[in-house]
């Protein structure tokens, strides 16, 4: 698997990390559930590219989420709906809104194929501010896989609470026995994108490594080389920037 | 958390205080320079921060704020709302640092 290039920064990268990121750049480039690795990559491409996208860039300054249309900045291997999909979940999340989301689905893709898109768009986002904050270029994707996707829809995912259907954690049996952490509290951020099983297992690695394990979140002596306040603290300075309330 | 008297409006915006945390005030302007457009301020912001933490603390530092812009989207775009226990948990939180004026609160219900 490809690692990505951290020499830069000039500082090592703990182990698991770097196993981690080689991780997510196959996974984002390998046939998924409902897209090709070669849809999944360029998908991975439209969220770095959003990034300095104008459209996105004045929309961002508009008041209203609609006030300014034309086209993005893109690379053109997606339609121009997914591709507004895309930039929007990476550049604009805070303003995303049920009314939003059913105008997307099922008119411009499935549930499923909408839950695994934001899986991807989300880890780019990941690795892209990871990269931006370490000092160092933007991790190469490497060249989609081929394969066909495993279309492989749960059937415990329910409508619920969330805009899309989730699997509640006493459901998650079967091919989904694996998928969340044995642990008393499993929060919702875990759930969100369980109609895709896949997506919710890159998401426990993503976060194991970055963050914390789930089972640990609750523990407050839980922490890294870093105490558990100043992870709070940039967390929440990070989440308050994003406008998220979660 | 751990009995520690913390300045909840350092989460909202720098202070320039430290917010009762160590290097909290070079660990905030360090964040917002990597959620910012300023390339000058984000250089001047890893280099002041790399003075006062080891290596293995700025990767540890870098790899949350990776986490945080996963987390924030897959939370914005699937609409889930707030755990119960973690409403509970931070309910005068989330008071103090008026988390409802962001839209995304919506998914949310109040109690």
């Amino acid at each position: 698997m490809l690692v990505p290039d951290y020499s830069a920064a000039g500082i090592a990268v703990r182990q698991d990390l770097k196993d981690c990121h080689a991780l997510l750049l196959h996974h984002v480039t390998a046939p998924g559930t409902w897209w090709t690795g070669a849809e999944r990559r360029a998908i991975a491409e439209e969220s770095r590219l959003a990034t300095t996208c104008s459209l996105c860039r004045q929309r961002k300054d508009a008041l209203s989420l609609n006030a300014v249309q034309g086209k993005h900045d893109s690379t053109g291997e997606l339609p121009g709906d997914v591709v507004d999909v895309i930039h929007r979940i990476r550049t604009d999340p805070q303003r995303l809104s049920r009314d939003w989301f059913e105008r997307v689905v099922p008119e411009i893709l499935s549930d499923a194929h909408y839950v695994e898109l934001v899986g991807v768009v989300t880890m780019m986002a990941g690795m892209d501010n990871f990269a931006r904050a370490f000092g160092v270029a933007p991790f190469t994707l490497p060249a989609a896989k081929p394969g066909e996707p495993s279309r492989h829809r749960p059937a415990s995912a329910k409508p619920g609470t969330a805009w899309v259907p989730m699997i509640d954690v006493t459901d998650a049996d079967g091919p989904e026995a694996d998928m969340y952490p044995q642990a008393p509290f499993v929060p919702n951020i875990m759930r969100a994108m369980s109609l895709v099983p896949d997506q919710v297992r890159a998401l426990r690695r993503s976060s194991d490594a970055h963050y914390l394990p789930v089972q640990q979140i609750p523990d407050p002596t839980a922490r890294r080389t870093i105490d558990r306040m100043q992870m709070e603290l940039v967390a929440a300075r990070v989440s308050a920037l994003n406008e998220c309330f979660y | 958390m751990n009995g520690t008297d913390v300045d909840l409006s350092a989460v909202n915006g720098s202070t320039g205080s430290d917010a009762g945390i160590e290097h909290g005030a070079r660990l905030i302007a360090f964040t917002e320079a990597v959620m910012g457009n300023d390339e000058t301020a984000l250089k001047r912001e890893r280099a002041a921060l790399r003075t006062l933490l080891t290596d293995e603390q700025f990767v540890d530092v870098v790899a949350t704020i990776g986490a945080f812009n996963v987390v924030d989207r897959v939370a914005d775009s699937t609409g889930i709302p707030l755990d119960d226990m973690m409403k509970m948990m931070g309910a005068d939180l989330g008071r103090g640092l008026n988390l409802r004026r962001f839209r995304s609160s919506a998914n949310t219900r109040e109690d």
